[in-house]
């Protein structure tokens, strides 16, 4: 890394504001801001201050459809407006995905539209987190916010996660560095252990590096599950580790005062999924028998986890839910994005805030090049080329702001710091009229005459 | 008897939902009520006759009496056989998810292979599929501890990833093979497996039989090897041979007994041989 | 809007009417004196007519209450019913969403719901999912008990600070009033441990409980804010727990209580939640047995309390709360998957599902305890009807209790015909217990003492001036008798006929016509703007190095509040 001497030619500096890249949800942001345009990030980690610094040259700055050439052309906003709510309109398997990197406020209109024209409403942690939020829903969730981690934790654990590359604060500003309230010694008051195949950044500033082998997460957890339960382990080695070093981390993880386990997609995506986590969460519980111990998933997005929080409270269910029968269905395989595109069944894919062009299976894109696809989004990407409409949205926390929720559940009120392009609107604003548009274009299908109460309910009969 | 024929027409890319027409609903419907139907297709609805015609033959008095029989290519209709309690339903092609899902009684029998979720929490009944199967065969809804709690689903071919998951009750019996983690978090209930499973047999089991008559990949250290027994007899049935027997998963003080063939899995009996790609050597092929 | 509901029998405790024939006259959303003849006229001839019901201790919104609804897709999947013209999707049981949840209040005649336990941290959160819910009111109350600032000022007896620190935090985190749970043990849980009884401290902060709750009750006091300290005391669950509980209950007869104006609806300066929970004997599960007598007889002499009592249904439900040590102990027990949210600094959280079965000992005994403890308590107007829900049971089956407490016929039924297990009358005094509650009484614990325990001056009575907050059931007291017909009291309270909000009609025969948005409530202290920005000022410094967001950010502004009304509390 070469010296870069700091911004000193800024008007004026706007303290406090959040940053809208990974699950950290730094907070304590500082925008140095000239003519109208961030040009300098205070205390922001490499990732965070390139993303806010706008990058115009990828910026969408107007709406656009394709033409019958198949060309993008620039159009008005009501033309674009009405064109894709026709789309959406006209779908009888519509599938809006996305919403990780829009806040909650906009993700309520995105419902109400998914709600009364029966949509699945999706988010990345479908390609991401969601196997963590399924073995939660199979274990249970002890999870701690990330002060609490700070002010006690004295064993810290990141299994499957290169914390160091993916979130670069976060050893700093929770896990590892920082001096808490009862670790006033900060990294010297902590025992940092990384589990990883790989001999990862943070394997290198960890004091223990444990490497199983590929696959092996499954075996390995079940190892230590036994041998917290006192068992001897009957093989030499489970997962490529020898079996004294076993008992050596589980006597580590025993005798701390305060735990915590960080995974990350290294856990989520190898062999047993979600059982990986399954696991993990029964490790933590039996943990908590003799010590105090908490985890908590490396959320990617800033808002990954808002979307689920939102999705729970709004509907009961997460993420990957299907209205299109008039009542929500949660159901693994079969109303997730992935799932349903490879099937090919959507006929209409809304994409807000997330690039499935550049993370989808081929498979999944295939279908998409093939249906009509509408893109709210602030950058130019892979996705825009599958897109039929593009609608320019503005940038959360910068300039426009929002609530978003951090990886352990804290919710953030993300202020707005500088005007957006006055050729983009809000996302909010976006889903709105998309949604006015619809309510008037189709009459809202699969409602009930009137509520009959659910049998599962153990309800009396209503009588007369 | 009642048999109601249906003679595909034209089929969907976005699949048909069948939770609404099962023996012990469908019972009393004339050609009228066949007509007036709409059946779901993702958030709408169309008339069931542009899809199908519909035959009905004979009377039933009792959901025990109707017969379904569905000719054509079903591997876009879902929940097949959703929440029935009787009668029998006769699929001559592929199913697509949930066939048989929380049936609790009656028959289906799938004639091709079903897609996942297939006998998910059947509380009695028999779903017999001629063909394989995906993953969760026989398992709970996602976040229920409590499965499949009594009934048989027979699958003729293999199945897929955590066959049998949360099983409390009832058989499942794979004529193939079974991809990893057959019978997690089982609390009850038997599967009997033919072919080879994949890797970690019972994680986390806490009770309940498994039975594999083919060769088994890795398996968890919660696995203790008790005994070689012969012709052991597991609830009532007499399985010929002999096993290794194995208790587990002790990581949460289970008591489950994992039976499996010892002529095939010889190896196991000597001391543990580590083998860098067992995995890849018997690999589970389950691809349709 | 101008009508005038005629020939209800009206029962509104507050205002001493007990079954009158009587008009209640409603204008632009208040109930009126009197109206003119040539209004709209709604006819509810002969059927029960009460103030809207008021829950005072639910958990309805907040973080917990989505991490059991993230956790718990079954549990969703359960009570899931299609849309309608009027409503949403519904979806969940015992954590149903929030607005299923509304509706579903709604159709009881429900109008106000406290949601008992806000983290001041993730206040946000919980004003998002109140702005959710659809149809009733709700005031979020504040968690306090294991604030490690509490505790510092608790431990030095600084009063005065204590009392500018809750008028700041409640005006942060817009809450009502203030939450204690468990005290020093969550904060104890922190390092996986508890604290048993009332003198026990609270590791390194080196507090006890008692402490605690006495220096919040004097700063409660000393604001005068409308509701008491609102209390679950330590110990919650534990067989031989009943001795915590007037020990706790017994210290606070040295608090005086505020005569300021907001804190003068309330008579009392405790309120103690889910006493069931709290009122057991023996020393284990194995020789445990009813403590109700012993509590109710304490709360009948004292004058200074109020509780709710937290009834067991028999569903299966889910637990939460923010006595954590508790949950991972009940975990160990059923095995069923645990779910656990600290946070830091302020409190801790334990989220397990739970099987209440009739055939069960454990189960039974407490549902036994708490229909005790309901008929003991001679003074109505000291207990409220709650489930700690989702704690002992849904909400959905208040109507239910109310036919157990109106029908000793029907409680001996269970009894004698094993539909119950048989430590209901073997361990407990149930089986002698002859009292029922009748139409005044349930309206009493269910709007009229809830109100009044809270605070109230705008709802809970149908005195002119108050919201026009009604609910009408279709029963006739005159020529039905609830003491054999407890299904037919739990069908008329399940389905109100009229459920009447702000004036405006939202309920029909037990259908849902109309949805409008929840008022949030919060308490609004005034005078005290000095302390508070100096109390603000002198926490900053730890606030800034241990807490792990900005203070900025920690904060509820404004546009998360859905129609707020700010309660004034004139502290000065």
């Amino acid at each position: 890394m070469t010296y870069e001497p700091p911004v000193t030619d800024y008007d004026y500096i706007v303290e406090n504001c959040t940053c809208a890249f990974c699950g950290c949800n730094c907070d304590d942001l500082d925008f140095l801001v000239k003519n109208g345009h961030v040009v300098a990030v205070r205390h922001a980690c490499r990732l965070g201050a390139s993303k806010v610094m706008e990058d115009l040259d990828q910026r969408i700055m107007v709406p656009m459809v394709r033409n019958e050439e198949g060309v993008l052309t620039e159009v008005s906003w009501d033309e674009a407006l009405d064109t894709a709510a026709k789309y959406i309109a006209e779908s009888i398997r519509p599938v809006f995905y996305g919403w990780s990197e829009t806040s909650t406020e906009c993700m309520k209109e995105g419902l109400e539209l998914g709600e009364y024209i029966g949509a699945v409403l999706d988010n990345q942690a479908t390609i991401c987190h969601g196997p963590s939020l399924q073995a939660m829903q199979n274990a249970g969730y002890p999870i701690q916010t990330l002060g609490e981690v700070k002010n006690r934790a004295d064993v810290i654990v990141y299994s499957g996660s290169n914390a160091m590359n993916s979130h670069p604060r976060h050893l700093a500003r929770w896990a590892a560095f920082p001096r808490g309230y009862f670790r006033q010694r900060g990294r010297f008051d902590r025992t940092v252990i990384t589990m990883d195949p790989k001999f990862s950044d943070t394997a290198k500033c960890s004091d223990m590096w444990v490497g199983f082998e590929q696959n092996g997460d499954y075996g390995f957890y079940n190892a230590i599950r036994a041998v917290i339960k006192g068992k001897k382990l009957q093989s030499e080695s489970v997962s490529g580790i020898p079996a004294e070093d076993i008992y050596e981390i589980v006597e580590t993880m025993k005798n701390a005062e305060f735990g915590t386990l960080f995974f990350g997609l290294g856990l989520t995506h190898t062999l047993g999924k979600q059982r990986n986590i399954d696991i993990a969460i029964k490790m933590i519980q039996d943990l908590n028998a003799m010590s105090k111990w908490g985890l908590t998933p490396m959320r990617g997005h800033f808002n990954v986890n808002g979307f689920n929080i939102f999705m729970a409270f709004e509907t009961g269910w997460a993420f990957g839910v299907d209205f299109c029968r008039g009542y929500g269905r949660y159901m693994l395989g079969e109303t997730n994005t992935i799932d349903l595109l490879v099937r090919e069944e959507p006929d209409c894919f809304l994409v807000i805030a997330a690039d499935p062009g550049a993370h989808f299976p081929n498979g999944a894109n295939q279908h998409l090049a093939n249906i009509p696809v509408i893109q709210i989004d602030i950058h130019w990407g892979p996705s825009t080329e599958l897109a039929d409409v593009v609608l320019p949205g503005s940038f959360i926390s910068v300039e426009c702001g929002g609530t978003s929720y951090r990886m352990d559940g804290v919710p953030i009120w993300m202020k707005k710091a500088i005007d957006k392009p006055e050729t983009c609107r809000d996302d909010e604003w976006i889903v709105r009229e998309i949604k006015e548009r619809v309510f008037k274009l189709r009459e809202e299908p699969n409602v009930a005459p009137k509520y009959v109460p659910n049998p599962g309910l153990g309800l009396l009969e209503k009588g007369d | 008897m009642k048999i109601i024929t249906f003679n595909q027409k034209k089929t969907s890319k976005i699949a048909l939902e069948f939770d609404e027409i099962v023996p012990n609903t469908v019972m009393d419907w004339t050609k009228e009520n066949w007509d007036a139907y709409q059946v779901p297709i993702g958030n709408s609805r169309f008339p069931i006759t542009d899809f199908f015609d519909i035959e009905i033959e004979g009377e039933a008095d009792s959901p025990s009496q109707v017969k379904m029989v569905l000719n054509g290519d079903y591997g876009r209709v879902k929940y097949i056989g959703f929440r029935m309690t009787d009668g029998e339903i006769e699929v001559n092609s592929n199913a697509d998810l949930h066939a048989g899902a929380e049936m609790s009684g009656g028959l289906v029998t799938v004639h091709g292979n079903v897609e996942a979720h297939a006998g998910r929490e059947m509380s009695g009944g028999k779903l017999e599929i001629m063909g394989n199967t995906k993953e969760f065969t026989g398992a709970s809804y996602i976040g229920e501890w409590r499965g499949m709690t009594g009934g048989e689903i027979i699958v003729h071919g293999n199945a897929g990833k955590q066959c049998g998951e949360c099983l409390t009750g009832g058989k499942i019996h794979v004529l193939g093979d079974c991809d990893i983690l057959a019978g997690i978090h089982m609390t009850k209930g038997t599967i009997e497996i033919d072919g080879n499973v994949n890797r970690w047999p019972g994680g986390q089991m806490k009770n309940g039989n498994i039975i594999i008559h083919g060769k088994v990949g890795r398996l968890l250290e919660g696995f203790v090897e008790q005994d070689i027994v012969t012709d052991p007899e597991v609830d009532g049935v007499t399985y010929p041979g002999r096993y290794i027997e194995y208790k587990g998963d002790i990581a949460l003080n289970g008591k489950g007994t994992l039976l499996i063939d010892a002529e095939k899995n010889r190896d196991r009996l000597s001391t543990w041989i580590e083998e860098d790609d067992e995995y890849n050597a018997i690999r589970v092929y389950r691809n349709q | 809007m101008e009508y005038v509901l005629k020939n209800g029998l009206v029962y509104d405790p507050a205002n001493e009417i007990n079954g009158e024939k009587m008009d209640i006259f409603v204008k632009d959303g208040k109930i009126v004196e009197s109206l003119p003849d040539d209004v709209k006229v709604i006819d509810v001839t002969d059927k029960v007519v009460m103030p809207a019901g008021v829950d005072p201790h639910a958990h309805v919104a907040g973080p917990k209450l989505v991490v059991g609804r993230l956790y718990r897709p079954e549990d969703s999947r359960r009570g899931v019913s299609q849309k309608t013209k009027v409503e949403r999707a519904e979806a969940g049981f015992s954590i149903p969403c929030c607005p299923t949840t509304g509706y579903r209040y709604s159709r009881m005649g429900y109008g106000t719901v406290c949601e008992a336990a806000m983290p001041a941290m993730e206040a946000k959160h919980t004003h998002e999912e109140i702005a959710t819910i659809r149809n009733i009111d709700v005031n979020p109350l504040t968690l306090f008990g294991n604030n490690w600032f509490v505790m510092e000022y608790a431990r030095e007896n600084r009063i005065e600070d204590l009392a500018a620190y809750i008028a700041a935090f409640l005006r942060i985190s817009k809450g009502y009033g203030v939450k204690i749970v468990n005290p020093c043990g969550s904060e104890a849980w922190g390092w996986g441990k508890n604290v048993h009884g009332y003198d026990d401290k609270a590791p390194y902060f080196d507090v006890t409980s008692r402490q605690v709750v006495l220096a919040l009750a004097k700063a409660n006091e000393m604001l005068g804010l409308p509701h008491s300290i609102h209390i679950h005391p330590n110990d919650l669950g534990h067989p031989g727990n009943y001795p915590t509980t007037i020990d706790t209950l017994d210290s606070i007869k040295e608090i005086t209580k505020s005569t300021k104006k907001a804190a003068k609806t309330r008579n009392q300066t405790v309120h103690t939640t889910h006493l069931q929970f709290h009122s057991y004997g023996g020393n284990s599960w194995k020789d445990a047995d009813s403590a109700a007598d012993k509590v109710a007889k304490f709360v009948n002499k004292t004058d200074y309390m109020t509780c709710d009592i937290g009834q067991v249904t028999f569903d299966e439900t889910t637990t939460m709360t923010a006595d954590a040590p508790m949950e991972y102990d009940l975990f160990k027990i059923s095995g069923l998957k645990w779910a656990n949210k600290d946070i830091e600094c302020e409190t801790a959280a334990g989220i397990i599902p739970c099987i209440y079965s009739p055939k069960t000992p454990v189960a039974t005994l407490q549902w036994a305890i708490g229909l005790e403890l309901f008929l003991l308590i001679d003074d109505p107007w000291k207990v409220c009807l709650t489930t700690d829900h989702p704690n002992a049971g849904p909400f959905i089956r208040y109507p239910r209790i109310i036919s157990w407490l109106m029908s000793a016929p029907r409680r001996m039924e269970m009894i004698e015909n094993g539909e119950v297990h048989k430590w209901s009358h073997k361990r407990t005094g149930l089986a002698g217990l002859e009292r029922e509650y009748d139409f005044y009484d349930i309206a009493t614990i269910t709007r009229a003492a809830p109100a009044k325990v809270h605070g109230f001056t705008d709802r809970g009575a149908l005195t002119p001036g108050y919201n026009a907050d009604i609910a009408v059931y279709g029963l006739n007291p005159n020529d039905f008798d609830p003491s054999r017909n407890p299904e037919e009291v739990e069908r008329a309270f399940s389905w109100a006929n009229l459920t009447i909000k702000d004036g405006q009609i939202l309920c029909k025969d037990g259908d849902l016509v109309a949805t409008k948005k929840p008022h949030d409530i919060w308490c609004d202290v005034k005078g005290w703007e000095e302390e508070e920005a100096r109390i603000c000022n002198e926490i900053m410094p730890f606030f800034t190095q241990y807490y792990s967001i900005k203070w900025e950010t920690y904060q509820v502004y404004d546009h998360y509040l859905s129609d707020p009304i700010a309660v004034q509390a004139l502290a000065k």
